[in-house]
C-alpha cells in the first residue's frame, strides 16, 4: 500500500525538519516542501484515474460537460493555492499567504463566472415565464 | 517514490549547519554566510524540479 510509504516519509521528514530547524530553518522548510511534493506526486497519479470516472458519472447524470470541466479546474486551483499558502505560512510570512489565498479566490471567481451567467439566465427565464 | 531526496536535503542541512558553526567559531562570518547560501541553493535546485513536476502534473490532471 502506498499510504504506508507516505506516512513513513511524513514522520521521517518531520523528525529531520525538527532536527534542522534550530541550525538552519531554510533547509528545514525546503525539506518539508520536498517531502510534501513527493507525497502528493505519488498520490496524484491515482487522482487522474478518479477524475475520469467521476466525470463519466457526472455526465451520465445529465450535467453539462462544460460544468464538469469548470469543477475540476476550480479543484485544481484550490489545491495549488492551498499547497502554496500552507508552505508560505510555514515559512512565517502570513501576509504573503493571505495574498496568495486572495489571488486564488479571485481566480476561482473568474473561472466560475460562466456558470453564474447560466444560473442567472435560468432564473431570469423562470421569472419572465411566471 | 524518491525518498533519497529527503535524506539528501537533510544531509545537506546538517553539513551546512556544522560548517556554519565551525566557521563562525573561527571568526569567518562571511564564509559562514556564503556556505549557508551555497547549501540553500543546492537544496533549492533539487527541490525545484520536483515542484515543477508537481505543478505540471496538477496542470494536466485538472486541465488548468
Amino acid at each position: 500500500m502506498e499510504i504506508f510509504g507516505i506516512c513513513i516519509i511524513g514522520i521521517l521528514a518531520a523528525v529531520m525538519a525538527l532536527l534542522l530547524r534550530r541550525q538552519s530553518p531554510q533547509t528545514a522548510l525546503l525539506l518539508s516542501v520536498g517531502a510534501g511534493t513527493l507525497m502528493i506526486l505519488s498520490v496524484i497519479k491515482n487522482i487522474l484515474l478518479t477524475t475520469q470516472s467521476i466525470s463519466q458519472l457526472l455526465q451520465s447524470s445529465g450535467i453539462n460537460a462544460d460544468y464538469i470541466v469548470i469543477l475540476f479546474k476550480v479543484l485544481g486551483i484550490c489545491f495549488l493555492t492551498e499547497f502554496t499558502c500552507d508552505t508560505v505560512t510555514e515559512a512565517g510570512m502570513l501576509s504573503l499567504a493571505t495574498n496568495i489565498s486572495f489571488a486564488g479566490k479571485v481566480t476561482v471567481l473568474i473561472t466560475v463566472l460562466p456558470m453564474f451567467r447560466d444560473i442567472i439566465a435560468a432564473i431570469a427565464s423562470m421569472v419572465s415565464t411566471s | 517514490m524518491d525518498v533519497d531526496m529527503i535524506f539528501k536535503i537533510a544531509a545537506i542541512g546538517i553539513i551546512v549547519a556544522i560548517l556554519n558553526q565551525l566557521l563562525v567559531r573561527s571568526g569567518r562570518e562571511e564564509q559562514a554566510l556564503l556556505t549557508t547560501i551555497a547549501g540553500l541553493v543546492v537544496a533549492l535546485m533539487m527541490i525545484i524540479s520536483q515542484i515543477s513536476d508537481l505543478f505540471t502534473t496538477v496542470k494536466s490532471t485538472f486541465g488548468l
